[in-house]
């Protein structure tokens, strides 16, 4: 329940707005209620007083009825539209608050949190759940406590005219919202546990299927493993099957027991007439009344299921939202102090979960101002000296100074003043040029984010496009090529000329003259003092740079200055 | 998001109506099943305002209706048993065609083959194929049968109020029409407003995940602190649009409940005057009564579920993309590895190959790979020793130049790829036993024949160490077991298909010293009597070449120890 509870304590500002829209929810059902029971009391009344004469006929007032079957019904009208306004409207909300808040935990466990979820799936499954949780207040709490509200005010109204009828009516009730959708809930609720592990197994049964197609097509299996995943999907129908049969016949019965209710409510008022304690005309509205006091039952079934939905997404997303950082902010925060000298030392770094150390008795120094080169095998641990600076995870043995500082006195926020990352695996956002280049440097000017785009050598295309700086690039930059891609993303760290630069394969992508005519701008356009780390494959780059430093076997080797 | 999600059009509908035809004997009788107990609940409520009018103004005692409420019992209790076969029934048709679909999807993707597959993330197509088929259930369930109800009740409803009152009939026979139009008209205008709003409505959406996508990079420029900030206005500009277009589109409902309430009241009223005025009789009246909200239930019911079709039509365009991808692997891999004489040797001549026409990987390479003379193939990463594998494999087709590969008496063959045998760089083991993943190059393998193949592939000693033996379970779920033993035990796997050609991508990078040794030493007995090809890079599995081929700059080059190779 505790999930619930944070849930709930997530939707503490909007409460306003969520009571205002549990106001007209209950406005609404009650003026369904109130039409149908006045309306079977107007036709009862206007044919008792029918029946009884000129002078009863006369007598009778047909225009306050009228009047209220009128004022009703606008009611429902009404209040039914604003109600789905101010919902949504406080669901809308509610599910930025849940992003925002979520997304300030997740901030600070990046990206050791991304690379701990293998699949990139991950993230989209985040998404969809805090969407869910936004969900709670629109389908599961708003239903429920609009059912609730309404259903002690229709056995009240009952019980004005009748005590017995209304005893009926709630009992009836009480069954068809409460224990009835426990009880089912309570049956398949194993079998949408199973339902959820199976497709869970099936997910993973594909991943595996699909990663290894053409291994499989070769060893002649194809036919094997796909038999085997509509295993799974028999297995995950048959449950199915089961649950739409728990559910269906919980809907079924639901009806019987409205009408039954309906029916015992007619009875007991009919014993209250046959007592004179009721007029005839009072049979056809209570009986009416008892069957529109279901509706309110209606969505109660999915608002029990969504719940136990709810409760699962927001248990995935409060889980990773909890999991503390895996380097905790410093202490005393350092700020580190111009020359911006790197030294490491006897560095050892495993992590989490590996076996072997990335880095380990690693030593380099470099001076402000060097131009260095990492060359050596994928996999050696080259990428790792971006996690190391950037405190992105932790090292185990050895120190790490930078511009006269400890590295584990300095937070990531700082580290990013001082260093700029064009890293591998580069994201860029959706939207235009220039929101990429607002991202990287919040306070450039246009003329700033030109000159960093001739630098990338990107101005030419940008000159050529129609909207300039205002160019989509698409979703993660799919409208771009991928060297496009990769010199927006160096133009973006020029732009915030920090006093380092580490650049990933800046070239990658790039045909030959335009890698050294990227090289040529880069180390022409930035000043002297910037140190340049570039990591590569490729010897055309390496030969740059001042010194070649070799990564292997978790150390750095001097491969030589030019 | 569910209950905000906002109306759109796809051409996905159209493949939506194409399957629903196939399971339309399902539906049909999910149609009729509800139909009948649509009948039903007409009959009920006639009996209850029988009863109701007889006991308020016939003087009956409740004792007196002792058959009419055992009628109005045996009704419901036939329309609830009816209704929940017709639910049943819908979500059968819905389940074994979405059974089917996957089923089909999977069989297509493994048609258009890993090359074709390439650029599309295992990611998307997992969630494609599970949740995405799974989206479509509701369509087929709810949504279609739903559709089929609104013609059948309120026809129903209307021919039993002819039957009663003209009035009440002209009432509900203008209003009932009236709804789906204006609901159309005010679908027409927020559809305006949405299109308006479209690609903002589409960015706003996506913002969230992009973000989070990107939070390794946010950090890097040390902006993740004000991104909090901009998740939470991004979101609140994504209310503001999608509510603009909301006022609008909760207008349709909005005419939905306005006709519904309307047609109540006028009958009520209507129905009042001429009951006060002794024209009309209570049962009649109050039957109409009950009948009228039941006149547009299924409105709001088909209203209700049109998140269905939304959801549907958003999953059938991801579900049509992977399935209008084209069929490039023609392979029908076939269990006869063995047959036919065996081959000596595969030839590349003059051959041209890439992805692109402009940039061929490969052009103009030339080698010949033979049998009984292991050949390493070196290379720096990049340069084109996945695509010349792809081409070796028949996965990949060459623009120029051909791969050929002849047997004893200097025949080629053309189907000789059904005789390769392939372990990748990282082979996948299926969640399941030792012995299972070993069958499934060959499911009638006896025991034996496994001990055999795992003998060759220096695998049985391990396999026999562990706890279960060859029941152990292995895969991502099971047993952990190192690289070099997965390594051997593909190996085997593959040897038990007995190929004739034996392809191995970088079977030793990521291992370590002692390992690299053992599969080497594995890989070089397994390539006696065939056509053994390796990728690798380090000097143990160098060592056991007869013939090394360097590629370089699209060419390949042959090694000291080479037999043949031209450039």
């Amino acid at each position: 329940m505790s999930t619930l509870a944070r849930i709930i304590g997530l939707m503490r500002p909007l409460r306003g707005r969520m009571a205002l829209g549990l106001a007209l929810s209950v406005a609404a059902s009650l003026a369904n209620f109130g039409l149908l029971f006045l309306s079977g009391w107007l036709l009862a009344a206007a044919a008792v007083a029918g029946l009884s004469g000129i002078a009863a006929r006369n007598a009778f007032n047909l225009f306050l009825p009228a009047v209220g079957v009128r004022f009703f019904a606008t009611m429902r009208i009404l209040a039914r539209y604003l109600e789905r306004l101010v919902t949504h409207d406080a669901t809308l909300r509610l599910i930025g608050r849940v992003r925002a808040w979520s997304f300030e935990r997740l901030a600070p466990q990046a990206p050791a949190v991304l690379a701990r979820q293998r699949s990139g799936d991950m993230l989209f499954r985040f998404v969809a759940d805090t969407d869910r949780m936004g969900q709670f207040y629109l389908e599961v709490l708003l239903p429920i406590a609009s059912a609730a509200i309404c259903c002690v005010v229709f056995v009240t109204v009952t019980g004005v005219f009748s005590l017995s009828a209304a005893v009926v009516l709630a009992v009836g009730l009480v069954v068809c919202g409460g224990v009835l959708p426990s009880v089912a809930g309570a049956l398949s609720a194993h079998g949408m546990r199973r339902i959820s592990h199976q497709q869970d197994v099936m997910h993973a049964d594909l991943t595996e299927v699909l990663q290894g197609m053409g291994e499989f097509m070769f060893l002649g299996a194809a036919r094997t493993v796909q038999a085997r995943i509509a295993d799974r999907d028999a297995d995950i129908r048959n449950e199915r099957r089961r649950v739409a049969l728990i559910e269906g016949g919980a809907r079924s019965a639901m009806t019987v027991i409205a009408m039954m209710s309906a029916a015992g409510v007619l009875v007991m008022a009919d014993m209250a007439y046959g007592a004179g304690a009721l007029s005839a005309a009072c049979l056809p509205m209570l009986a009416l009344g008892g069957l529109a006091a279901f509706d309110v039952l209606i969505p109660l079934p999915a608002a029990w299921q969504l719940l136990w939905q709810v409760r699962v997404a927001a248990g995935r997303v409060f889980a990773l939202c909890d999991t503390p950082p895996c380097v905790p902010a410093p202490a005393r925060p350092g700020s580190p102090r111009a020359p911006f000298d790197l030294s490491l030392s006897g560095v050892g770094l495993r992590y989490p979960g590996a076996t072997h150390w990335a880095l380990r008795h690693a030593d380099l120094s470099v001076a402000q101002g060097a131009h260095v080169a990492l060359v050596g095998p994928s996999g050696a641990g080259k990428s790792t000296l971006v996690n190391l600076l950037f405190r992105f995870h932790d090292y185990q043995e050895g120190q790490v100074r930078f511009g006269g500082v400890d590295l584990r006195d300095v937070d990531a926020d700082v580290m990013a003043r001082h260093i700029g990352v064009v890293a591998q695996d580069f994201h860029l956002f959706q939207g235009s040029i220039r929101r990429n280049l607002t991202i990287a440097c919040p306070t450039a000017t246009e003329e700033a984010m030109w000159q960093a785009l001739q630098v990338a050598q990107l101005h030419a295309f940008v000159q050529s496009e129609p909207a300039g700086l205002d160019t989509l690039i698409g979703e993660g930059g799919m409208r771009l090529s991928g060297g496009q891609a990769r010199r927006l993303a160096v133009a973006q760290v020029v732009l915030r000329s920090p006093d380092w630069i580490i650049l990933d394969e800046p070239t990658e992508g790039l045909d030959a003259r335009t890698e050294r005519d990227l090289m040529d701008a880069l180390l022409q356009a930035l000043p002297l003092r910037t140190t340049i780390i570039c990591i590569t494959h490729n010897p055309a780059v390496a030969a740059r740079m001042g010194r070649v430093v070799r990564v292997e076997g978790g150390r750095f080797h001097e491969a030589g200055r030019t | 998001m569910n209950g905000v999600k906002v109306v759109m059009d796809y051409p996905g509908n159209r493949a939506l109506i194409g399957f629903t035809r196939r399971i339309g004997l399902w539906l049909g009788a999910a149609v009729v099943l509800g139909g009948a107990a649509a009948v039903m609940l007409v009959l009920q409520l006639a009996v209850l305002a029988r009863i109701v009018s007889d006991l308020a103004f016939h003087n009956h005692a409740i004792s007196d209706e002792r058959a009419g409420l055992t009628l109005l019992l045996a009704l419901l209790a036939g329309r609830a048993l009816l209704q929940w076969a017709a639910d049943m029934v819908a979500n059968e048709g819905s389940l074994r065609l979405t059974a089917a679909i996957r089923g089909e999807l999977l069989r297509h993707l493994f048609n258009v083959g890993p090359v074709g597959l390439t650029g599309q993330a295992t990611g998307h197509m997992v969630t494609v194929m599970g949740d995405g088929i799974a989206a479509l259930e509701p369509y087929f369930a709810q949504y279609v049968p739903r559709a089929a109800m609104m013609v059948v009740l309120p026809l129903l409803v209307l021919g039993m109020v002819a039957h009663l009152d003209a009035w009440s009939f002209v009432i509900l026979a203008c209003t009932g029409p009236l709804i789906p139009v204006f609901m159309a008209l005010v679908g027409y205008r927020a559809q305006a407003i949405m299109d308006r709003q479209w690609t903002q409505l589409l960015l706003l959406g996506s913002a969230f995940l992009d973000t989070l996508q990107g939070l390794t990079t946010l950090r890097l420029f040390g902006r993740a602190r004000d991104a909090v900030a901009a998740v939470a206005g991004m979101a609140d500009e994504y209310r503001a649009t999608t509510m603009s277009v909301m006022k609008v589109a909760f207008l349709t409902s909005a005419v939905l409940e306005f006709f519904a309430s309307l047609s109540i009241a006028l009958v009520a009223v209507v129905f009042g005057a001429r009951l006060l005025d002794g024209k009309a009789d209570f049962q009649s009246a109050f039957m109409v009564l009950l009948l009228a909200p039941e006149y547009f239930m299924p409105l709001r019911a088909f209203s209700a579920s049109y998140h269905a079709r939304q959801n549907a039509t958003a999953a059938m365009a991801g579900i049509s993309q992977l399935f209008a991808l084209p069929e490039t692997a023609t392979r029908h891999a076939t269990r006869d590895s063995a047959a036919g004489a065996p081959l000596v040797a595969i030839r590349c001549e003059d051959v041209t190959a890439g992805y692109q026409a402009d940039a061929p990987v490969l052009s103009h390479a030339g080698c010949t790979f033979r049998r009984n003379a292991l050949t390493v193939i070196t290379g720096e990463s990049g340069v084109g020793k996945t695509t010349l594998i792809r081409l070796l494999l028949g996965l990949l087709q060459p623009m120029q130049g051909h791969v050929t590969a002849v047997d004893e008496c200097g025949m080629p063959h053309a189907r000789w790829q059904d005789r390769v045998g392939w372990v990748p760089q990282q082979p996948r083991l299926i969640h399941g036993t030792v012995a299972e993943n070993l069958r499934l190059a060959d499911p009638m393998a006896d025991m034996d024949t496994l001990r055999a193949v795992a003998a060759q592939a220096d695998a049985l000693s391990f396999i026999e160490a562990l706890p279960q033996g060859f029941d152990t379970p292995v895969g991502e779920r099971g047993a952990c077991l190192s690289g070099g033993q997965v390594q051997r035990l593909a190996l085997a796997r593959v040897l038990l298909r007995n190929p004739q050609v034996l392809i191995l991508d970088e079977p030793t990078a990521s291992l370590d010293l002692q390992s690299e040794q053992r599969v080497a030493a594995a890989i070089a007995r397994a390539a006696v009597g065939r056509i053994g090809i390796v990728v690798a890079h380090r000097p143990a599995m160098i060592a056991q070449a007869a013939q090394v081929v360097r590629l370089r700059d699209g060419r390949l080059f042959s090694g000291p120890s080479t037999v043949e190779c031209a450039a």
